[in-house]
């Protein structure tokens, strides 16, 4: 399996407050959270766009889960991809909201959703070309500005790239970030699917990655059609190969944040949690043999 | 490039379907967003891959509506695939919220299905109050601590923010909350206040006709207190008389106990925007 030298510590952005492995927090067990016994998890994330602009019950449990647990935040709907510049009122929302939150950063998708004034609501894939890496880097060092937090981006699976692409995706993907201060979500679910899906080595891409500037990673299951496309779900539990994956890449990256996705067919809270369990010792492994190769080399 | 492409999906994935085996229509479709060349080549020859999209696309916009007004849909059966389908390809989605979908679904459907004679009368109304509870579950309130319980004749009424006043012609709200009833509501004028209780549940008051127009009068319209119990009881030729009187003092003090109604007014509480649902 690909190597690649050790990533320089002082490159990625501060996370020191969060570590371990968080949820996806979704409305099937905030009841479960808030009135069980205290779930196990590091932290949760949430989508802002379930709560911008709503009052009542959720954005009011939000604000008791806030006192009690580290939040982190994950947006859907920015479309930095896309042509038009990002909704100004989107993003004044979306500002107050992490504010009001108190989120250490903020992350969405490398990929655009919206075609003019259409929104899509769902991660569209980017042409691989030049043009995209400079739009989509220069708007993440203004939104990164503009949001007063530390901006990730997050690479995304994709079926079909589309049209003809001038470069490779992982040339995409460190283009835009040689070009901007933007931490990576690295998203190894999605790494797997693609690879799956594109034929590719997954270690010898996540080794091509500036692992240094991974600020969380993501984990979810995905779902494999009768005409073998993986489809990216968050149906599913994780499965072997993704997690063997994960722990490859957390002996390089070192400690991250790690968060378990869950968005469909959402089991009882006990089962995530779990899961949760399951990639806290994965965790606890790959860093302890990170630490073993540090001791062996000094 | 990036324009036209965006502008290929959108019609891909909400517009009218275009069979993968139909190679003159997919020709058309990159030809009407200029997209030509190496990547029209690759457009075309990936086209049944890129029609996961439109699955996904709609999936996720049908999921939304399904969540918020699933007894209507269920009632529709076939008929709302066709105006699903229409919706989106004349009426898209411009919201990044999809809490945001069913208003704007609701606003391009309604008229449609007032309109048809195959769609039961009641339809319309079923669907307006399946969205009502989200919208009222979901309505941001300002804080109104400074709000003060006395009220006085002339003091305009001040409500708390999660609350609308509707108007039926069927009993919808009695309708079984289970989607495979088909049981048939009363045809009956029916007005509603909903509200949202401090437990953040949506609660429904049925009104009788001076209830209505004297809390259409309070809500919607901001009139005092005496305006509105004078215009109401003029509006439906009642005598504003002790009984009447009586009559609307408890329910005004009923609303307040369910926590609906705050009191009077301050001078400084900007006046809320019209509320009639």
């Amino acid at each position: 399996m690909p190597e690649q030298a050790e990533p320089k510590a002082s490159a990625r952005p501060s996370q020191a407050a969060l570590a371990g492995v968080g949820l996806g927090l979704r409305w099937d067990f905030l009841e479960e959270v808030l009135d069980g016994p205290p779930p196990d998890v590091a932290f949760f994330e949430v989508s802002p766009e379930n709560y911008l602009g709503r009052g009542g019950y959720y954005p009011a449990a939000l604000e008791r889960i806030r006192e009690r647990y580290p939040i982190v935040s994950h947006g859907l709907t920015l479309s930095i991809g896309a042509s038009d510049e990002p909704d100004p009122s989107y993003l004044r929302q979306l500002k107050r909201e992490l504010d009001r939150l108190q989120v250490p950063w903020h992350s969405d998708h490398l990929c655009f959703s919206t075609a003019g004034e259409r929104v899509l609501h769902e991660l569209l894939p980017l042409k691989f070309c030049a043009e995209n890496v400079g739009r989509v880097a220069e708007r993440a060092r203004r939104i990164e500005d503009l949001l007063e937090r530390p901006f990730a981006l997050e690479n995304i699976s994709y079926y079909v790239h589309p049209g003809e692409p001038e470069m490779q995706e992982l040339e995409f993907i460190n283009g835009v970030l040689d070009g901007c201060n933007a931490g990576l979500l690295l998203d190894v679910n999605n790494v797997y699917v693609n690879a799956r899906n594109h034929g590719f080595d997954p270690h010898a891409f996540i080794a091509g990655l500036p692992l240094e500037r991974v600020l969380e990673i993501h984990v979810a299951g995905h779902e494999v059609l009768a005409s073998g496309l993986v489809l990216d779900t968050h149906g599913e539990r994780v499965v072997s190969p993704v997690l063997a994956l994960l722990e490859w890449t957390l002996e390089r990256t070192g400690e991250v944040p790690v968060l378990l996705e869950r968005d469909n067919q959402v089991p009882p809270l006990a089962e995530l949690l779990g899961e949760v369990r399951v990639l806290t010792e994965l965790s606890a492994r790959a860093l302890a043999r990170r630490a073993e190769r540090h001791a062996t080399r000094a | 490039m990036q324009r036209a492409l965006e502008s290929a999906i959108a019609e891909l994935t909400l517009g009218p379907a275009i069979a993968p085996e139909d190679s003159a229509a997919i020709a058309a479709w990159l030809e009407r967003h200029e997209l030509t060349g190496d990547d029209a080549r690759a457009l075309t020859r990936d086209f049944p891959r890129l029609l996961v999209y439109r699955t996904l696309v709609r999936r996720n916009l049908r999921g939304a509506l399904e969540s918020t007004i699933p007894r209507a849909i269920a009632r529709l059966g076939p008929r709302f695939d066709a105006d699903f389908a229409e919706f989106l390809d004349e009426s898209p989605p411009v919201t990044r919220l999809l809490k945001d979908v069913t208003p704007r679904f609701l606003a391009f459907a309604l008229p449609r299905w007032q309109r048809d004679p195959t769609v039961p009368g009641y339809l319309p109304d079923l669907a307006r109050h399946e969205a009502l509870q989200i919208e009222v579950a979901t309505l941001l309130a300002r804080p109104k601590e400074n709000v003060l319980a006395e009220l006085g004749l002339d003091d305009q009424v001040e409500f708390i923010d999660a609350a609308r006043l509707v108007h039926y012609d069927w009993a919808v709200h009695r309708l079984p909350e289970d989607e495979a009833s088909r049981a048939l509501p009363e045809r009956a004028r029916i007005s509603l206040l909903a509200y949202r209780s401090p437990e953040h549940e949506v609660r429904y008051l049925e009104l009788g006709a001076f209830a209505a127009e004297l809390l259409s009068r309070l809500l919607v319209g901001r009139q005092s207190l005496r305006l509105a119990l004078t215009g109401a009881a003029a509006q439906l030729e009642l005598p504003l008389e002790s009984e009447l009187l009586g009559a609307s003092a408890r329910l005004l003090s009923e609303l307040a106990e369910r926590g609906a109604l705050l009191g009077k007014t301050p001078m400084d509480l900007p006046i809320t925007p019209t509320q009639l649902g």
